[in-house]
């Protein structure tokens, strides 16, 4: 036989993984590889909770079928999912369980904010919403629509991929990281939080302090943002 | 009200327009109480209890009792076997706003004699409580609960009235009060921080949790007892 070079050790004989002569191993990035894993198997955890969710069903099933990207499972439970799809108006009832949920996920995680109601609250400026999950969970892609076609749910997820595609295991676990201690709180500052929930629209007319209302009882703290 | 010249998207910038302070009472044109034999029976029978009787939407006929009477005349309601509403279709309220009284609204269906009566008591804002009406109809029980949790209502005797839709926790106040701003009273800053310092399980036991899974005990239609041919018996 002819000279044994590395990467090259496999004879015609024995054969190697893309057949006779060919290398017996292949040499790459860990991090290629690692990405791809991670990327070809995201399993959703469905938070569905609104008209957002039948598109997110329809996403699912056989017309546009997930699978393809590697969504093949739905996993009902949060201990063996990678992606939270909050598909849905989230009522401040609910951010515990959304919180609780998200803080139930292992890392590597990631989260989509699926239509108008998660993302911004939507039409629902009152008093029971929770004006965009972004204040209880951290995001990492937003749909727009009310509700989005099945394509926005796979484009988001796709861009899911291309963002899990260009992480490094150097820089991952700072980009991953989550303080315990912080589980159960909101995510966002107070500022943020006024910021991102500040009135739009029809509803200028109704923040806390027109009407005549009450508003000591808030103004103790630092906390009252108009 | 939105002035006339105003329309489209101009009267939408105005936002809302606080109701106007006006008289105590909102009912509508008092209507002949003969043509609802149990609203002509009910001012025979309880007289001065009976406040106003009309006619809303064609035909439903609707009849203001005296609050502190209302139990009694929704039990002679149910029972009387000229009557027997004996079933409650819903219980809510509506606030009218500028001050005005409090409505609670019960929605009665009669199903023996296939008649709709709609019972409201007024209730001023400084003497927000009626009787349950639990005792009578057990659907009465959840409805209660959310008047009490929107409106603010006390019911008296219910058998446990606490809020059923918005957080257990909830110290904003009774959000479907035409006094209450629609986006609440805390800033969201503060609304996300209580919502997210819920301890659930303060509220809620497991068996709380677990009482919708309760084994339902099932009674089947006796079959016919053989020998007989009943109808559905094979033969």
């Amino acid at each position: 036989m002819g000279v044994n070079l590395p990467g090259v050790g496999a004879s015609a004989a024995s054969g190697g993984i893309l057949g006779p002569g060919s290398p017996a191993f292949l040499t790459t990035k860990i991090d290629f590889v690692v990405n791809w894993s991670r990327r070809s198997s995201l399993w959703p955890m469905p938070f569905g909770t609104a008209c957002c969710a039948i598109e997110m069903m329809a996403a699912f099933a056989t017309d546009y079928d997930l699978s393809r990207f590697g969504m093949e499972r739905m996993s009902f439970s949060p201990r063996q999912a990678d992606v939270l799809i909050c598909a849905g108006r989230v009522p401040y009832k609910l951010a515990p369980v959304l919180r609780r949920i998200w803080d139930q996920m292992p890392q590597p995680k990631w989260c989509v904010s699926m239509g108008a109601c998660a993302s911004t609250g939507g039409v629902f400026d009152v008093y029971s919403m929770v004006q965009g999950i972004d204040t209880i969970v951290p995001v990492d892609v937003y749909v727009p629509g009310c509700p989005p076609r099945p394509e926005g749910l796979i484009y988001a997820l796709m861009m899911i991929q291309e963002k899990i595609r260009q992480e490094s295991l150097t820089k991952h676990f700072e980009l991953r990281a989550e303080d315990p201690a912080r589980a159960a709180r909101p995510r966002a500052s107070d500022t943020e939080v006024g910021a991102l929930t500040g009135p739009f629209g029809n509803s200028t007319q109704q923040n806390q302090l027109t009407g005549g209302v009450e508003v000591e009882a808030a103004r103790g703290s630092d906390d009252l943002i108009l | 009200m939105t002035p006339p010249d105003k329309s489209g998207l101009d009267a939408i910038e105005e936002g809302p327009v606080p109701s106007a302070a006006v008289g105590p009472t909102v009912a509508g044109a008092p209507a002949d109480p003969s043509g609802h034999p149990s609203v002509a029976a009910l001012f025979g029978r309880f007289g001065s209890a009976v406040l106003h009787h009309g006619v809303s939407a064609g035909s439903q006929h609707v009849v203001h009792v005296e609050p502190a009477r209302s139990l009694e005349i929704l039990g002679w309601l149910r029972d009387d076997p000229a009557h027997r509403y004996d079933l409650l279709a819903d219980v809510t309220a509506v606030d009218h706003g500028g001050g005005r009284p409090l409505e609670v609204v019960y929605q009665l269906w009669s199903i023996p004699h296939r008649r709709a009566l709609r019972v409201k008591c007024l209730l001023p804002l400084d003497a927000l409580e009626v009787d349950s009406v639990v005792g009578l109809w057990n659907a009465a029980n959840w409805l209660e609960r959310e008047v009490y949790d929107l409106f603010g209502i006390t019911f008296r005797g219910h058998p446990d009235l606490r809020r059923i839709l918005m957080p257990m926790d909830y110290a904003e106040g009774h959000p479907l009060r035409k006094d209450f701003p629609l986006r609440g009273r805390f800033s969201r800053a503060e609304q996300t921080r209580r919502a997210l310092a819920q301890d659930l399980e303060k509220f809620y036991t497991p068996h709380d949790i677990e009482i919708g899974r309760e084994p339902q005990q099932v009674t089947l239609p006796v079959p016919p007892a053989s020998g007989s041919q009943g109808p559905g018996a094979e033969s």
